[in-house]
This record gives structure tokens, C-alpha cells and sequence, in this order.
């Protein structure tokens, strides 16, 4: 097994890998699960990693792999019923936020950790102009003397470069485009300057144009400030462009984690080997084929027994449809719940 | 209207769309005001070759499905003329939409809204054999349905479910069984895998890929990925504002972009790989969003987000050029006769292009 120590990715963070960076957040066996009618959907089975100081750590997955509900369990913004967190910790500065009163974590939220949403029409009231809305947080955590919030709302709407922003404040959600007002839910997601900020396929609705200039911005921010980024994305190639390192989900489980080196160079869990070859790449040699993974993604009220990819798994063996693999570290960053040892041939 | 009921011409294109023009009228005007109108598409030209895919690519709003129904006939052209396999089918009668609706069919983007929830996938699929008559008895009927799930890789058993018991990916595949069931010579394919996951999107693309080969279809791809419209396609229309940007066969585009929205929009694909030397072709050049088609920017449509824009831009729209056969770009630059009026030094286009490709 290589013991490289990779530091070759394009967003390569000032922290050497040999001595990891402080954990900000450690999530632990994270579990949480919705109730419908008489089935249980394990949305989050079992999930446990770390967030370290200013990093961009992403989640990957195919849609219902459980990426969101993990997010939103950080923040117990599940709703409940039908959902609920039924075990795990989640420690931030040594406390567990699971445990915390619930004014507590209001208090925590948007002024320590913030969540950037996908659709930014349906997270901004439409009723309310967007210099209200940016001085709500700013507001409540009382974070900027009452004088000087139109002046840091105006700061804000600059750093995420809206044009005019004294203007802009008067203006209502439906008045700007859907570009701006995702610029406006990043806005709001710094207003407090948050130590995470977790970010849910943040522009998974917008042009790729736009989806670039976003991007980069939340990035150079989150770097400017030294904050840490959790990036929840099914995009490939955005994963590529701005993780430092990548959780791969899979039907509620993180199959695979690594360095963004490690994933994308020398991914040794078959769902990751199989996600890299399915799809179509610019530079691929035209009119080759592409190799889809057979069949779909389980259903998570009824999941297969043993390895949760065993159904669609080309490397599977008859052990893995008793048997869970437990995920399992490779080496210094790189791990996989898989039993069979891929290497680079596959 | 031309008729050519004769034998149609196996060289000649089966479809041409030259000056086209959809333009919807936004509210109705009050107290007698002039309807602003929504120039959704606004000057297109294209042409689809027999057996060929036609990729239609561009951002959110700049015409691409608006461009797919004034083919099918399924909204009314505001100028222009659409000739497809060798009759003009700019006004339609009745007759003529009817074999229409038999000769080219859509596959949708939302394999969950395409398909009625209340009706068997036999029934679903076999509706175009059941509007046009194509079969005779119930018994041919099943049977030609149970050839098409078999041709797009779906168990006989599963036609007589319903909708909801099937994945998005199985989905997808009922509704290109139901546009094949009437044996149409054009498929009109609006974002068919961009609705599905990565790992499902390769069995659709791929399922699309024999479909055309065993079955000499075309294709009409309307998509904004441009990694699969670059698997898939052999030429691509590039759309900004509801005008066609440039045309090219996929090679050249990929390589040699020559518009600068082409340009930027490819620089602004993340690419899935971590390395940097990689990474470095990252290049999204523009900044700024694609403006309402409802009050277009006067000359040329880019120019409010053009890195080189002149007076004359602003102006004038620019005309498609040929730059090579095969090849047209509409900007001013690459116009012989216009670009000693652009007045302006850069760096030749040879070299922005390489560092894009
Ligand atoms: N029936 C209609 N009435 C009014 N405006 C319309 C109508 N249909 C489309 N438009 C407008 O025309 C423009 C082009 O729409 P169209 O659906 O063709 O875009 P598109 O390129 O397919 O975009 P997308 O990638 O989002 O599907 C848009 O501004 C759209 O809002
Ligand atoms: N409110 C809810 N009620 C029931 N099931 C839910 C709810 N929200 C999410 N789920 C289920 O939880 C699983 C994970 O969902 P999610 O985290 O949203 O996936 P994604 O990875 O696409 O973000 C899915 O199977 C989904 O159907
Ligand atoms: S444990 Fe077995 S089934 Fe699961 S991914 Fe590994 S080889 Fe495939
Ligand atoms: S015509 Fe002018 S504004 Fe338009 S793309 Fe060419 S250089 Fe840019
Ligand atoms: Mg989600
Ligand atoms: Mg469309």
C-alpha cells in the first residue's frame, strides 16, 4: 500500500497531511431514521467522521444516499415526527450538540455553524425585503451594535459581489435572479462569520457559469476567514475542483473516504470505482463506452443484507451478502467498507 | 404548403430549421398596452442529418425546449420555416400534424411527470400504437409492446405495473419505449438523463447508443451537460439568448471553440479531476448571469458579458460565419469584413483555445 502522503490537490490547504489539522467537529455513529406507516427508512446509518479547521471536506452520493439528513442531524433540523436522531454524538468545542437545550442550539446556529441551502427561493421569504432577511441573524445573535447592521449588511452583499448593494437591500427575493440570490444565502450564511459552514448542493439549480463564480467565491471566503466547509454535492467534478478530502455515502453509510488524491486517483471502493467509470468525461477518447453500475440504489426502508452494494456489485463474494464490512482505514487518510482489496487494475 | 409524398431523398437532410422565431407574449397588456413579449427563441438555424445525433446545448432559459417543441409542432412559430423530411411543415394542417405526431416523438427530462400514474406500462407504451392504429388485434398489440420493454432492457413481467413501481432509470426507459412504439425517424431526447443519478446515466446513455445504431435513428439532444452532449453528440448547436452562437462537429467544439460564450462555458466545467496541472483548464472567464430573453441587450446578446466587446457589439448583432466547413461562429470577430472594426488587440484565438481544450 502507498504511504504517499498526497498534498497534490488543486486545493491543497496550507496544513501539511502528515499532522492533521485540529477536528472542529467529530460526528460518532450517527444514526438517524423516519418512520412511515410500519417501515423504518435508516436514512443515516452509522455515520462518523471529523470536520478539521479549515478544510473543505465534502459528501458525495447519489440522491436519497442520505447526504442532507446527515447535515441537517448536525443541526437537529430533522423533523419530527416522522424523522428522529436515535444515536451518535456530535461534538463541536467538546460539546455534544445532540445533548444541547434547544435555545442553545438556536443560539449555535448561524452564529457557529451555518447551512447554505439548495433552492434559495424557497429558503428566502418572499415577502420580505433582502436587507431584512440579512440582518435576521445579525439580529438575533446580536453579533454588530444596532447601528451599524445596514452598514454590514451592505459589507456582506459586497463580499459576495452584488452590484449596488445599498439598493439591493430594498429589493424582494422574486426581483433578482436565482444567481443573486443564492449570493444572498451565502450572504447570510457569513453574516456571523461562522467557524463551519455547511453548504447543500449550493448550486445544484444554478448555470454552470454561475455554478463557477459561486464556487470560487464561498471558497475563497471560507479560506479568507479561515473557516471550515462541508460541501455536500453529487457533482463529480465540483467535488474534484474544491475538497481537500471527500466522504463517498452510500444508502445511508459512508463507504469510502480520502484525500481528493485518493478518491479520484486511486478510489478502492467499488461504488466509487463504478461512480469514476459511469460517467462521461471531456476528455475522455470519444466513442468510448461508458460502464454504468447495473441496477439502482436500494431502498432504505428494506435494505439488502451484508454490504449494501453487494446487489450491484460486479467484485461481490458470498461473504458480502452475510457480513457488513466495517469501514476500514487504509492508510494515514484514506478509507473504505469494503472486503475484497481492490489495487489500481481493476 | 410542398408536398413530397414521393420517395424521400436518403442524402438529404431530415430536418432544416432556418429563421426561427418563438416569441410568447408575457401578460396580456393593461388598458391597451402592448403585450411585452418573451423572444424565447429569436433567429435559429440548424439542420439534422438522417442517423445523426444534434446536440442543442446551452443555459437555463436560452431556448433549447422551446426550440424541441417548434419542431414537434407543439407551439406556434412566430417567423421561420421548418422543413422536415423534404415537406415544409411551417403551417400544418390537420393531416399533416397527425403524421407528425407519428414520425418524430419526444423523450422528456422527468421521468416522474411523463408518464400518467394511472395507467399500465402496457398501456403507456402502447399508446401511439393505439392512436395511429398500428396493430390490429389486442394480441399483436401485446406482443409489439413486449418487443419494445425487451428492446430497452425491461422485463416483460413489468408491463402490466404501474408507474410509481419503477426506479427513475426504468422510468426513463418506459418513455423511450413509448416513443419508439410508432417507428418515428426523429426523437427529440429534452435533458433525458439529466434528472437521473450519475450511476443510472450511463445505462440510459448507453441504451440510447444501440438504440440509434441497431435502429438508424436521429436524435435531437437538448441538454446543458456538456460532458454527456460531448459523449453522445456528433454536432452541436450552441444556444445564448435564443440565437444560435456556433455549430460545430464535437471535435472542433471541444478543441477549437471559437465563440467566446463557448469559450467560457466550457472553461466553467468543473472537471472531475483533483490534479493541478488539470485543474489549471478551470477557466470560467465570465462573470455576471444570462439576461431576460423578455428585453434581450440590443446587438449582439453576449456582449453585456463579453471580455471583448465594442461598440460595434452593442450595436450590431453579429451574422453566422463559416470558419471552416461545418464550422459557424456569430461574433464580429470572427467576421472578415467586420473585424477591422473590432479595433482590438489580443491574444489569437489559437491560443485561448488550447488553453481551454
Ligand atoms: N409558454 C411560454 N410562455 C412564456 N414564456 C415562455 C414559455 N415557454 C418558455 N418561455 C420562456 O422562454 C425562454 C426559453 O425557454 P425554454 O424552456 O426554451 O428554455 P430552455 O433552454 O429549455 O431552458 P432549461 O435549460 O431551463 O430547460 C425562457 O425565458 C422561458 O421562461
Ligand atoms: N421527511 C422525510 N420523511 C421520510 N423519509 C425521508 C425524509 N427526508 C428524507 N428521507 C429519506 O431519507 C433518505 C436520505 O435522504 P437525504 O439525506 O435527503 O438524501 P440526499 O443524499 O439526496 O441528500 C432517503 O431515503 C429519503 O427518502
Ligand atoms: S463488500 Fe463485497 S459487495 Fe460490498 S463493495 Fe466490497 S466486494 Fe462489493
Ligand atoms: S460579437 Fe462582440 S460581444 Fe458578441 S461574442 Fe463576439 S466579441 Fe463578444
Ligand atoms: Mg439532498
Ligand atoms: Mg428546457
Amino acid at each position: 500500500m502507498s504511504t504517499e502522503t498526497s498534498t497534490a490537490t488543486a486545493t491543497a490547504t496550507a496544513t501539511p497531511r502528515t499532522e492533521p489539522a485540529a477536528t472542529l467537529l467529530r460526528v460518532e455513529n450517527l444514526h438517524t431514521v423516519f418512520e412511515k406507516d410500519d417501515s423504518v427508512v435508516h436514512a443515516v446509518n452509522d455515520v462518523s467522521f471529523d470536520v478539521r479547521r479549515g478544510e473543505v471536506l465534502a459528501i458525495v452520493g447519489e440522491s436519497g444516499s442520505g447526504k442532507s439528513i446527515t447535515a441537517m442531524s448536525l443541526l437537529r433540523l430533522i423533523p419530527s415526527p416522522p424523522g428522529q436522531i436515535i444515536g451518535g454524538r456530535v461534538l463541536f468545542d467538546g460539546q455534544d450538540l445532540l445533548d444541547l437545550p434547544d435555545d442553545a442550539i438556536r443560539q449555535l446556529r448561524g452564529r457557529d455553524i451555518s447551512m447554505i441551502f439548495q433552492e434559495p427561493m424557497t429558503s428566502l421569504n418572499p415577502s420580505l425585503r433582502i436587507g431584512r432577511q440579512l440582518a435576521e441573524p445579525l439580529r438575533v445573535h446580536g453579533s454588530v451594535p444596532k447601528d451599524k447592521v445596514r452598514e454590514r449588511c451592505i459589507e456582506l452583499l459586497r463580499q459576495v459581489r452584488i452590484g449596488d448593494p445599498e439598493k439591493r437591500l430594498d429589493a424582494y427575493p422574486h426581483e433578482l435572479s436565482g444567481g443573486m440570490r443564492q449570493r444572498v444565502m451565502i450572504a447570510m450564511g457569513l453574516a456571523c462569520l461562522p467557524r463551519l459552514i455547511i453548504a447543500d448542493e449550493p448550486t445544484t439549480a444554478l448555470d454552470v457559469t454561475v455554478q463557477a463564480q459561486i464556487l470560487e467565491l464561498l471558497r475563497d471566503i471560507t479560506r479568507a476567514s479561515q473557516s471550515s466547509m462541508m460541501l455536500i454535492t453529487h457533482d463529480l467534478g465540483v467535488v474534484a475542483r474544491y475538497a481537500d478530502r471527500i466522504n463517498v455515502m452510500y444508502a445511508g453509510r459512508i463507504v469510502e473516504r480520502g484525500t481528493a488524491h485518493d478518491i479520484f486517483h486511486r478510489p478502492r471502493h467499488p461504488y466509487t470505482v463504478g461512480l469514476m467509470e459511469s460517467m462521461p468525461r471531456l476528455d475522455d477518447a470519444i466513442g468510448n463506452r461508458l460502464t454504468p453500475i447495473p441496477g439502482s440504489p436500494p431502498d432504505l426502508s428494506d435494505p439488502p443484507s451484508g454490504c449494501p452494494f453487494h446487489p450491484r456489485c460486479r467484485f461481490a463474494q458470498p461473504r458480502c451478502k452475510q457480513e457488513r464490512p466495517p469501514l476500514e482505514r487504509l492508510d494515514q487518510e484514506h478509507w473504505k467498507a469494503c472486503w475484497v482489496n481492490l489495487d489500481d487494475t481493476h | 404548403m410542398t408536398h413530397t409524398d414521393s420517395h424521400t431523398d436518403v442524402t438529404a437532410p431530415l430536418l432544416q430549421v432556418s429563421g426561427l422565431k418563438v416569441h410568447f407574449p408575457l401578460r396580456p397588456g393593461l388598458f391597451g398596452k402592448p403585450a411585452a413579449m418573451v423572444k424565447a427563441v429569436d433567429g435559429v438555424d440548424f439542420t439534422v442529418h438522417r442517423g445523426e445525433t444534434l446536440g442543442l446545448v446551452g443555459e437555463s432559459g436560452c431556448g433549447k425546449s422551446t426550440t424541441g417543441l417548434a419542431v414537434l409542432r407543439m407551439t406556434p412559430l412566430t417567423e421561420g420555416r421548418i422543413v422536415f423530411d423534404g415537406e415544409d411543415i411551417s403551417h400544418p394542417d390537420a393531416a399533416t400534424t397527425k403524421r407528425l405526431r407519428r414520425k418524430m416523438q419526444m423523450v422528456y427530462q422527468d421521468p416522474f411527470g411523463a408518464l400518467n400514474p394511472r395507467m399500465r406500462v402496457l398501456d403507456i407504451i402502447g399508446e401511439p400504437l393505439r392512436v395511429h392504429r398500428l396493430t390490429r388485434t389486442r394480441a399483436e398489440y401485446r406482443e409489439r409492446v413486449m418487443d419494445l420493454l425487451d428492446r430497452v432492457g425491461l422485463k416483460a413481467e413489468m408491463a402490466d405495473r404501474y408507474p410509481h413501481e419503477f426506479s427513475g432509470g426504468q422510468r426513463q426507459r418506459i418513455g423511450i419505449a413509448r416513443a419508439l412504439a410508432a417507428d418515428p425517424s426523429l426523437i427529440i431526447c429534452d435533458e433525458p438523463v439529466s434528472a437521473l443519478d450519475v450511476s443510472i446515466q450511463a445505462q440510459v446513455i448507453n441504451l440510447l447508443e444501440d438504440l440509434q445504431r441497431d435502429l438508424g435513428l436521429t436524435y435531437l439532444f437538448v441538454a446543458h451537460d456538456l460532458a454527456v452532449v460531448r459523449h453522445l453528440c456528433h454536432r452541436i448547436v450552441v444556444m445564448y439568448l435564443g440565437r444560435v452562437v456556433e455549430v460545430a462537429d464535437r471535435e472542433r467544439l471541444y478543441q477549437a471553440p471559437r465563440h467566446p460564450y463557448t469559450r467560457a462555458l466550457l472553461g466553467a466545467i468543473p472537471i472531475a479531476d483533483p490534479d493541478p496541472v488539470v485543474q489549471a483548464r478551470f477557466n470560467p472567464s465570465v462573470d455576471g448571469e444570462v439576461p431576460s430573453p423578455i428585453d434581450p441587450p440590443p446587438g449582439c446578446p453576449f456582449h453585456p458579458r463579453c471580455p471583448h466587446a465594442t461598440d460595434l457589439c452593442r450595436r450590431e448583432a453579429p451574422r453566422p460565419i463559416d470558419v471552416e466547413d461545418g464550422h459557424s461562429v456569430a461574433c464580429h470577430l470572427h467576421d472578415p469584413s467586420r473585424v477591422a472594426e473590432m479595433n482590438h488587440s489580443e491574444p489569437s484565438y489559437q491560443e485561448q483555445a488550447r488553453n481551454i481544450a
